[in-house]
């Protein structure tokens, strides 16, 4: 990953330095070995910073969002999961292709900062780490769809046959022990809205949440309130989800996010399909349920 | 810190009062005139001093109480912003809201006695500067000049206009001043900003305090007019705002630096304004 | 000195949850946090009093997420409050660290101090009982003793329970706390038993004159690049001990509703938005200052001392890496000569 690491810096160094972009968006080394976090390079000075290691797990993609009404150019590393979520944010216009330079890293799979922080945190039982991160182990593009440059040898998926496991048991479950499942997990959620705010499908401008005339969702953490956020927010990943499973891994309270998005997925697939979100951008091309047209069933409204 | 009190038991549950009268200021402010079930004021207030209203199914809103009647009534005028004033704006005289308080400082009545007056107010602030002109009124004597600077975008949209034109110039030794913001048939007063037409008329700064209160870009032009004129920081009060909702000092939203607008403020000296972010 | 087998755990807890609602450290699926004893499941939750601490503080007893605070109800125009939720159930909170009972030291000037006194919270804090876990050995991510916090003599204590081995030196330092040994009778023995030694902090975090310097710090460009990559979600605030905004909001259905309070996050944008529209601190780079100033500079100009305990928390479950040991540090070394 060295190599990976050293070409970056080439390239960052390379794009600053000639203008051709005004933030170069990778990773940089925390406090630990294992708390690679983002960083954003905006001088050439600042590139010796970027490193690329088995801990960049974070999806970047999200971060253009904090771009998307300005002028920059932007230069950003992906892994396969993370250009997609580039895709995600073309598809939906909230920025344009012209604004940056996508260098693609063919990713080997990843492991999870987070989960490394709190196994050394004294927080949690002794468990084992230094595995693949979980959304890595599902992962069925490990090689970036969309980039300017490409890095690394061409990795194969992860995923099994066994894509869906997960989902079919839930759905093999009775109506009774489906709602005490997720009377359970969801009960337990804070309201953080860190699984909204690392989506990079999450991208309103003014999310429905907190809307406040009417205000749709209350702000308890009621079992009611709770469902009514996480329904809300499955109903609008539908089609859209790209499976980079920041989400689920952030989650302070480990909510199996990436499950409801996995059936959601599997169900797109079913009716719409077939289709995988972002795995290709065409422009102008209108991916399933982002078009309305006036002889769609609406039967069940 | 001055020391804070409350009428009620627990300072974040309200009292009921009923709404006594209701009165049209302009397209989008109308007075609430409120007592207490079976007659009375919830509780005494100072001018400048806050108090939370409440549509109890709806929300609650701070506001400034713009006056306290004796122990008849207190009188909130409030502009029709949000969800909350919205449903407010729709009730009729009769209805129940809930009420607590006085929250804030309010203005500083006694350290301003002897001095001249100088009272700046855009828009719907001219509802907290009149608790205090009313109350330079009343105590007439302890005063020296006053002088009244009132804008807003339009004749329509200014407040308790039968004071304005009527009352207040007729009180002694008052001036009132009025503008709007754009020409209108019909009107044959000033046109123009409130920082600019207190430039133009330029009151001299010496024996004088001046009381701010508008939405917060008037706010800092005047500062700086005020400042160009030779207003020293300890002789210009204004007073903040920004979301609350505890009122007392808790919840945290209203801070700016360290300092809780519903409980430290609305109400700061220049001297103190400066000394915290500029972040209001 | 009363000692505490460990051996006898579980009947001291059975015995402490007789009059009171007990709440223990513990593991329970993939979480971590205090909850009822009464909830306690054999064989999957796992009691934490051997851990460091657990990820979800136990602020949340003291001051829940989310609380009731009065119903009313209306009919048309008329309205009446029918009922004020304040607790008297008597609570006890078993095994808490220093930096979590700092905390709530911290929600006592919060809520008891400064002109008004909260009643909701007076009330639970009344009732609760508190017996805290003398720390000695500092965790990867712990520096509570560069926040002012003694990790061997936590504050607010009833009882001070201290870590020999196989059993616990029972330290009761109040009326309360003498209230419970005597609950205990003869679960607890008298022995003679040694404190354990403090050992090195990890962590080097150095706030002298920090929240002085920060004064001046109000511009530094510093803010924007640490705000850069902040996600601004709630997670730091949440998990957070010491963090106690909050919103307060309705819920009325046909002619009653009541009115609650729940957790805020000053790194939403909606915390300081105005029904007019006006936002002070709109920018993700304000709220992420005025978190930081909050906890460093601003709390400590109100009430003596910073609004962080040094517990770690935020460190461990901030999505980006954000670390507040650096930031002291970073304001620490700043060289602010230059930039004024």
């Amino acid at each position: 990953m060295n190599d990976i690491t050293l070409k970056i810096r080439e390239i960052a160094t390379r794009l600053l330095q000639n203008g051709q972009v005004d933030i170069f968006m990778g990773w940089e080394k925390g406090q630990e070995e294992y708390t690679t976090r983002p960083f954003f390079a905006r001088r050439v000075e600042d590139v010796e910073k970027l490193i690329f290691n088995e801990y960049s797990i974070h999806n970047l993609s999200n971060d253009l969002l904090k771009y998307r009404d300005g002028q920059e150019k932007i230069g950003i590393v992906v892994k396969g999961c993370d250009s997609r979520g580039i895709v995600r944010l073309l598809q939906d216009g909230q920025i344009k292709r012209q604004r940056l330079y996508i260098v693609g890293v063919a990713c080997p799979g990843m492991k999870d900062p987070l989960q490394a922080v709190k196994d050394n945190s004294g927080f949690f039982p002794a468990t084992t780490s230094g595995e693949l991160a979980r959304k890595c182990n599902d992962c069925i593009e490990p090689n970036p769809v969309i980039y300017d440059e490409l890095i690394g040898d061409k990795q194969t998926p992860r995923v099994g046959q066994e894509r869906f496991k997960l989902v079919k048991d839930i759905e093999n479950m009775s109506a009774d022990q489906r709602y005490e499942f997720f009377e359970d997990v969801f009960s337990r959620c804070i309201r953080c809205y860190a699984c909204r705010q690392v989506c990079v499908a999450c991208n309103c401008r003014t999310c429905i949440f907190d809307e406040m005339k009417p205000q749709w969702v209350g702000r308890e953490t009621s079992i009611s309130d709770n469902f009514m956020y996480h329904l809300v927010r499955a109903s609008h990943m539908a089609g859209r989800c790209i499976e980079c499973g920041e989400c689920e891994r952030v989650c302070p309270v480990n909510i199996p996010l990436m499950l409801i998005n996995q059936k959601l997925i599997k169900d797109v697939n079913k009716f719409f399909g077939p289709y995988e979100a972002g795995m290709v951008y065409i422009e102008g091309a209108k991916p399933p349920l982002s078009s309305y047209q006036e002889n769609d069933p609406d039967n069940f409204l | 810190m001055s020391e804070h009190k409350c009428n009620c038991e627990n300072p974040l549950v309200p009292g009921v009062v009923e709404v006594i009268d209701i009165k049209d200021e302009t397209p989008d402010v109308k007075s609430f005139f409120v007592r207490s079930i079976g007659g009375g004021v919830p509780f005494d207030v100072m001018p400048g001093q806050l108090g939370m209203v409440s549509l109890l199914p709806v929300g609650e809103g701070m506001y400034s109480v713009s006056w306290q009647e004796e122990q008849e009534y207190l009188h909130f005028a409030i502009k029709r912003v949000g969800l909350m004033t919205n449903e407010l704006h729709r009730i009729e005289v009769g209805h129940q809201l809930g009420v607590r308080g006085p929250y804030g400082n309010g203005f500083p009545v006694e350290e301003c006695k002897g001095k001249d007056m100088l009272f700046i107010a855009g828009g719907i602030g001219l509802a907290p500067l009149r608790s205090f002109i009313k109350y330079c009124f009343k105590h007439r004597q302890d005063y020296g000049k006053i002088q009244i600077i009132y804008g807003s975008r339009s004749y329509a949209d200014l407040c308790f206009k039968d004071e304005l034109f009527e009352k207040w110039p007729q009180e002694k030794d008052t001036e009132v001043y009025i503008t709007i913001d754009n020409p209108e048939e019909g009107w044959d007063g000033h046109v123009g900003f409130v920082p600019a037409y207190l430039e133009e008329i330029n009151p001299a700064a010496a024996g004088k305090i001046a009381v701010v209160c508008g939405p917060p870009v008037m706010i800092k032009f005047v500062l700086q007019s005020l400042e160009k004129m030779g207003y020293t920081d300890e002789q210009v009060i204004s007073t903040l705002e920004m979301r609350m909702k505890c009122g007392i000092g808790k919840c945290g939203r209203c801070n700016v630096g360290s300092q809780y607008i519903c409980l430290d403020g609305p109400v700061f000296n220049l001297a103190q304004l400066k000394q915290l972010p500029p972040e209001w | 000195m009363p000692i505490l087998s460990k051996s006898k755990i579980k009947d001291v807890l059975n015995q402490l949850s007789q009059n009171a609602e007990l709440f223990v450290p513990l593991a329970r699926g993939d979480e971590s946090g205090f909850y009822s004893w009464n909830s306690y499941q054999e064989g999957s939750d796992r009691l934490m009093l051997d851990a460091l601490n657990v990820l979800l503080p136990p602020k949340s007893i003291v001051f829940p997420q989310t609380e009731r605070m009065y119903s009313f109800t209306g009919n048309g125009t008329t309205v009446e409050i029918k009922e004020t939720f304040e607790s008297p159930q008597p609570r006890i909170i078993f095994g808490l660290r220093a930096c979590d009972a700092a905390a709530i030291a911290c929600f006592d000037d919060v809520f008891l101090t400064m002109g008004f006194v909260d009643s909701f919270y007076q009330a639970r804090r009344d009732n609760t009982t508190i017996v805290a876990h003398a720390c000695y050995q500092p965790g990867a991510n712990c520096f509570c003793e560069a926040m002012g916090v003694d990790p061997t003599e936590p504050v607010n204590a009833d009882v001070i329970i201290r870590d020999t081995g196989d059993s616990y030196i029972w330290e009761s330092k109040t009326d309360k706390g003498e209230k419970l040994s005597a609950a205990l009778g003869a679960l607890l023995e008298n022995k003679e038993a040694k404190s354990p030694q403090l050992q090195p902090f990890k962590q080097q975090a150095n706030y002298e004159g920090v929240a002085e310097k920060l004064k001046g710090m109000f511009e530094d460009p510093m803010w924007e690049e640490l705000a850069s990559t902040c996600q601004t979600c709630g997670i730091c605030t949440y998990v957070c001990p010491s963090c106690y905004c909050f919103d307060i909001q309705v819920k009325s259905w046909g002619d009653e509703g009541y009115r609650f309070r729940c957790y805020d996050s000053c790194m939403y944008s909606e915390y300081t938005l105005m029904a007019g529209g006006h936002n002070p601190r709109s920018n993700e780079q304000e709220r992420f200052r005025n978190r930081f100033l909050h906890k460093l500079q601003f709390f400590s100009e109100r009430y003596g001392k910073p609004l962080c305990t040094g517990c770690g928390r935020c460190i461990v479950a901030c999505p980006v890496g954000i670390n507040i040991v650096q930031i002291i540090n970073q304001v620490k070394e700043a060289d602010t000569s230059v930039r004024a």
